[in-house]
């Protein structure tokens, strides 16, 4: 981790921490090797779904808060369309980064992800499930080894 | 009445971090405080529980950044005043006294400390005279975010495990457990705001505190402490090079740790030898 300023601010109050009083969608990222985990909450409003407000716990490392932190100020006043952009171009991102650093990022933003989808099914099902994605990165440098580099014995 | 708890809560945590921002007389008063007002947290807490009243440690974010001490004072003397005036819902007429009596003579003396300078939060990340490398300076700032807020769980949950058991063997070693935390929190707290990047400790996710199975809680308890041993160590080799107090510190609290997994073992034994009874 590169702590500079910005980041450092992030760590000592991280943005959008807690449950969100007023929340009409929440979705959850989880990892499923260790249990960390994290909801969103979002309070979504207008026919072209837009993100009012939006906050985030964590069960997870300050790496993961962190994350949490800049990826929901970055969503905060976005349509879903905007924020759909967001996601796919931070899952980008991570394509690009060791798994093992990826995993907090990617449980953030497939929480975002789960929200927003549980936001869309709820406006045709009042009492559908809080949806829940597992991500694919594993905190464990061991765990991540590709495919092609596997032998059998 | 759970209203009040939040907030008792709240302020317990902001006198903390004036603690961790001031120095000298002033410094050991606002500790002084920060217990005080913990302890009426938990009094609050047995209150809520003989009512049948369902609480949680949930809270609002705590912004404490300021220049001058005298700021934050301010504000907490304000935020204890509010609790003052919302004893009204509490019927335990003896305790109510008790707060009300600590808060005029807590804010009486938060008005007449000298003021100060704070520089908990110019992100200089120097401790000390001490030369860390870049390197030992990133570990070590991660270490103090991440254990800053284990330390704060662990007492919130062993303080709600102690609350809601009768068995006084358990009691015993939670409020150990509970005194531990207290001290590293209070070290690595400080060593936050030397180093410029103090920060209150999150709010607890509701699931880590509402137990359900207290002897799994008690075997992951042990494994974590097991990692936090590793941490130590690792830390007071990364920082043994350039500083021998910080090295020596960390093998302290690794050795520490030795016991809590102690404590926890005997509390799980016990806890399982209770169920076998049952």
């Amino acid at each position: 981790m590169n702590f500079d300023s910005v980041l450092l601010e992030h760590m000592m109050e991280p943005k959008n921490y807690g449950e969100l009083e007023s929340h009409n969608s929440e979705g959850i990222g989880k990892n499923p090797e260790n249990g960390e985990k994290v909801i969103v909450f979002l309070d979504v409003k207008g026919s072209d779904p837009k993100i009012e407000d939006i906050s985030f716990q964590a069960i997870g490392c300050m790496t993961t808060v962190t994350a949490g932190s800049i990826i929901t100020s970055e969503a905060k006043g976005l349509t879903f369309t905007r924020a759909q952009d967001l996601i796919a171009a931070t899952l980008g991102i991570l394509d690009d980064v060791p798994p093992e650093e990826a995993a907090c990022s990617e449980m953030v933003v497939l929480a975002l992800k789960a929200a927003m989808d549980t936001y869309m099914e709820r406006r045709k099902d009042f009492e559908f499930p809080v949806i829940s994605y597992k991500i694919e990165n594993s905190c464990y440098p061991q765990n991540n080894i590709p495919v092609e580099d596997m032998k059998d014995d | 009445m759970t209203r009040l708890a939040v907030s008792t809560h709240e302020v317990w945590l902001e006198l903390l971090m004036a603690g961790f921002m001031a120095s000298g007389k002033n410094k050991q008063i606002l500790f002084d405080f920060s217990d005080i007002i913990f302890r009426h947290f938990t009094w609050m807490e047995q209150y809520l529980i003989d009512e049948g009243i369902e609480y949680d440690y949930n809270r609002q974010s705590i912004p404490i950044k300021v220049d001058k001490l005298s700021v934050i004072l301010a504000d907490i003397a304000f935020r204890l005043r509010q609790i003052d005036l919302q004893l009204i819902v509490c019927s335990d007429q003896a305790l109510c006294e008790r707060i009300t009596s600590d808060i005029d003579y807590i804010t009486f003396v938060l008005n007449n400390l000298e003021d100060e300078t704070v520089s908990a939060f110019d992100l200089s990340r120097k401790f000390g005279d001490c030369d860390l490398t870049q390197e030992a300076t990133d570990a070590l700032t991660l270490f103090l975010f991440e254990e800053s807020y284990k330390e704060y769980e662990l007492i919130m949950i062993y303080n709600y495990l102690k609350a809601h058991t009768q068995d006084h063997y358990l009691i015993r070693v939670f409020q150990i457990l509970i005194d531990e935390s207290f001290f590293h929190l209070k070290s690595f707290g400080q060593m936050m705001a030397d180093m410029g990047i103090l920060g209150v400790p999150r709010v607890i996710y509701k699931e880590l505190y509402k137990i359900t199975d207290v002897a799994q809680f008690l075997k992951d308890g042990i494994n974590e402490e097991i990692l936090a041993k590793e941490e130590c160590k690792k830390l007071s080799e990364a920082v043994g090079n350039e500083s021998v107090e910080l090295s020596r510190f960390f093998d302290c609290i690794n050795m520490q740790e030795d016991y809590h997994i102690e404590l926890m073992k005997r509390a799980l034994e016990h806890y399982e030898g209770i169920d076998n009874d049952k």
